[in-house]
């Protein structure tokens, strides 16, 4: 294979970028997709003191500054021994589920829905949030920005700020809440429940009630059988904030399940000569290359993983959603890519109830919000269940708590060898030796992309539904260009 | 004549910005659509890219010498540019990384020799460009973003606040950061964001950056009498937002 030499440097943008390469023949030798941006986080963090790396860190990521946020609170946690209240830990619960919600909305409905309810093949000017809204109908976007707004507002209510939250303090939060947003807080969760079942109403309309797109979605095009990684709590239940990591191998069959302090003994970070984002794999099991299989130690996080990873959902209606998820596809664990989507919504009702659930529990106005620092232990690890993946924050701090060493895990980053697999497979099945390579056709082999709900550096997010991607067809031994699709609005 | 042309570019940044803007809820979002065409979210620069804008919007930091060429661009396309975010306005958080030179191998460790792991310092697009307003925040404060575009709608001047983040917790009442024992930046730091943090009970870290003219020595002596930092703490703790504006002081 003629070696591929990469400079991203000279690329337009900083953001995703696919390149499909095929041989003489016209068949797919290899896809590469590549993160061509660095901004250097873990490094500029070195230096500060610990307790404001709650505030610096979110700005990795506008989409999940949340997940940010929380993770760093924890992490922090632990570098000033704070263990944090019952209503500390509660209000940050809220907040962080308000926000899964809020996030698994804009995903769903934004980002992937258009492929389904508009279609595949679509005109792309119409594949996107407002021809999805001139398909379901007015009152339908109406409930998604009122999801959105809402939720923000929620945000906003417990975290100070909507987008960075701010409110986070060692061992809790720095605020309680007040009668008043309790009850206004119980209302935007019983809110998130309902908008919760209508999205599962929608997908079971548009998706499951079309054979065409389950054929789709469970064909072999889209599947990869790998390990699975997720968040769970005591009852080995899915839990976004707080829990162990397990790992499930790919007949869904408990690998490792380790206290989140453990994750250097499980997992591995390698680095590809034409990517950023390093690849992380299981150590247990070893980098292979990018196969799938029992052998590889290429796992996956992130909605598909968290179901196929945890044994239920801890809330009655999400669980019952969970057991109907499994039944319509063949059992435990799920390998088609694409069934992320409706592990999305599954998740997406499990975090509505979680809000409601805890915004009725009588101690939320307590003002019990957080607990005193015990001294500088040096170090803190603090895991959560981003929306895209399992969420890794660990810091070492000198003995004044100013950090001397930072490591991030992002939830996408987990994902990447994957994304990279699952990317080649749907271009080795859908572009054909001598065929025309449309619009229509590498949206599909996008699709393969999007069920991930990347977010490279929070790169690949945008207003209206389009992510700003490149997709290069190159002619494997001369590297011309044969056919370049951009997306963007 | 037809709506004013908007258009939205971003380049090193979160987006938390652009997800801000999606927070406004219905009633504003779609009468603001009623007044101007929004013709481009990013990546216009792929496809037609010689249709003149009125009020172009750039969000993130210019921190890669190739992206000159692409702000240059917009700059001959739009009527008006708006740097909007901290990114845009002054390097942001980006630009923690502008006093340090190792973070490449920081990062990737031994294999930061290879060639594409490259970065540069990191700048407002000012750096590149004239900027004609500047929303300042981390992210934007989406009211402010939207009364720049009423003002300029009606042919007016935005006013853009240059007094500092104190005078917005006198306005609501927050108890001061320094009464609770704690520190802050607000005495330094532009205002316009209403001040949410001191009212959560969070210090102000100056993500709108310092007001113009600063007294950066009286912002380090008091963090270092009234909360207890080192002098080395207290000169660093301005640089989370505002390591250009600081660099350019000391």
């Amino acid at each position: 294979m003629k070696k591929v030499s990469i400079d991203p440097i000279t690329r337009l943008e900083g953001h995703g970028k696919i390149e499909i390469f095929v041989d003489d023949n016209g068949e797919v030798a290899n896809v590469y997709f590549q993160i061509p941006e660095l901004r250097g986080f873990e490094r500029f963090c070195v230096g500060r003191p610990v307790e404001e790396l709650a505030r610096i860190t979110p700005r990795i990521c506008g989409v999940c500054p949340e997940a940010h946020h929380m993770a760093a609170a924890k992490a922090i946690d632990a570098c000033y021994g704070a263990e944090p209240t019952r209503t500390g830990k509660m209000l940050r619960e809220i907040l962080y589920n308000a926000f899964s919600a809020a996030d698994h909305t804009t995903h769903f409905f934004v980002l992937a829905a258009p492929d389904f309810v508009v279609g595949p093949m679509a005109d792309p000017a119409e594949r996107n949030i407002l021809g999805l809204i001139a398909k379901v109908g007015p009152e339908a976007g109406g409930k998604v920005i009122q999801m959105r707004a809402w939720s923000h507002e929620l945000i906003e209510i417990i975290g100070g700020r909507s987008v960075h939250p701010v409110s986070t303090v060692p061992g809790g939060v720095s605020k309680p809440l007040s009668k008043e947003e309790a009850a206004r807080v119980k209302e935007i969760a019983d809110y998130q429940v309902e908008f919760a079942q209508f999205a599962i109403e929608i997908f079971n309309q548009v998706v499951l009630g079309n054979s065409e797109y389950v054929d789709l979605i469970m064909s072999d095009m889209y599947a990869h059988k790998t390990y699975y990684m997720g968040v769970v709590d005591e009852n080995n239940k899915v839990n976004f904030y707080d829990g162990d990591i397990r790992v499930v191998d790919p007949d869904g069959k408990e690998f490792v399940k380790f206290a989140p302090d453990d994750y250097l003994q499980h997992i591995t970070e390698r680095v590809e000569p034409y990517s950023y984002l390093v690849y992380p794999y299981l150590t247990g099991v070893g980098w292979k290359g990018f196969v799938d299989g029992k052998d590889s130690g290429v796992y996956r996080a992130a909605p598909l993983a968290r179901l196929n990873a945890a044994d239920g959902m801890s809330t009655p209606l999400a669980q019952a959603e969970y057991e109907r998820y499994f039944e319509t596809l063949g059992g435990k664990p799920v390998h088609a890519t694409l069934a992320t989507h409706w592990a999305r919504l599954v998740e997406l009702l499990y975090a509505a109830e979680r809000t409601q659930d805890l915004a009725n529990d009588p101690d939320v106005t307590s003002t019990d919000i957080h607990s005193m620092p015990t001294g500088i232990t040096g170090e803190g690890i603090g895991v959560v269940e981003a929306p895209r993946g399992t969420l890794y924050h660990h810091y070492k701090t000198d003995e004044n708590g100013f950090v001397t060493a930072c490591n991030l895990i992002v939830g996408t980053t987990n994902n990447n060898a994957a994304i990279s697999m699952s990317l080649k497979k749907a271009a080795q099945g859908l572009i054909q030796p001598g065929g025309e390579i449309s619009e229509g056709l590498l949206n599909e082999v996008e699709m393969a992309f999007r069920a991930y709900d990347p977010c490279f550096g929070c790169a690949t997010h945008t207003l209206f539904g389009e992510m700003p991607l490149e997709v290069a067809v190159r002619e494997q031994s001369t590297g011309e260009v044969l056919n370049t699709v951009r997306r963007f609005v | 004549m037809g709506k004013p042309k908007v258009a939205f570019f971003d380049f090193a940044c979160c987006e938390g910005c652009q997800i801000e803007m999606t927070n406004y809820g219905a009633e504003p979002f779609l009468e603001l659509l009623n007044h101007v065409e929004i013709v481009e979210f990013r990546e216009a620069m792929t496809e037609k890219t010689t249709e003149p804008i009125d009020i172009a919007f750039i969000e993130g930091s210019f921190t890669r010498e190739c992206d000159r060429a692409r702000l240059e661009e917009i700059r001959e396309r739009a009527a008006i540019v708006i740097a909007y975010g901290q990114c845009a306005t002054t390097g942001g958080i980006n630009a923690l990384k502008n006093h340090q030179d190792d973070y490449k191998e920081y990062v990737y460790g031994t294999d930061s020799d290879m060639p594409h792991l490259d970065s540069q310092k990191a700048y407002g697009v000012d750096a590149a460009i004239k900027v004609d307003y500047y929303a300042y925040g981390c992210p934007v404060n989406k009211y402010e973003v939207l009364q720049i575009v009423l003002h300029l709608l009606h042919g007016k001047e935005p006013v853009i606040p240059n007094y500092p983040v104190c005078v917005e917790c006198k306005r609501r009442e927050t108890v001061c950061r320094f009464l609770e024992g704690d520190h802050c930046m607000g005495m330094v730091a532009r205002a316009g964001c209403t001040a949410p943090c001191p009212a959560a009970g969070i210090p102000c870290e100056a993500c709108r950056g310092f007001v113009d003219d600063p007294n950066i020595p009286a912002l380090e002596k008091v963090l270092v009498e009234q909360a207890g930092f080192t002098p080395q703490r207290a000169h660093e703790k301005g640089r989370m937002f505002t390591a250009n504006a600081l660099e350019a002081t000391s």
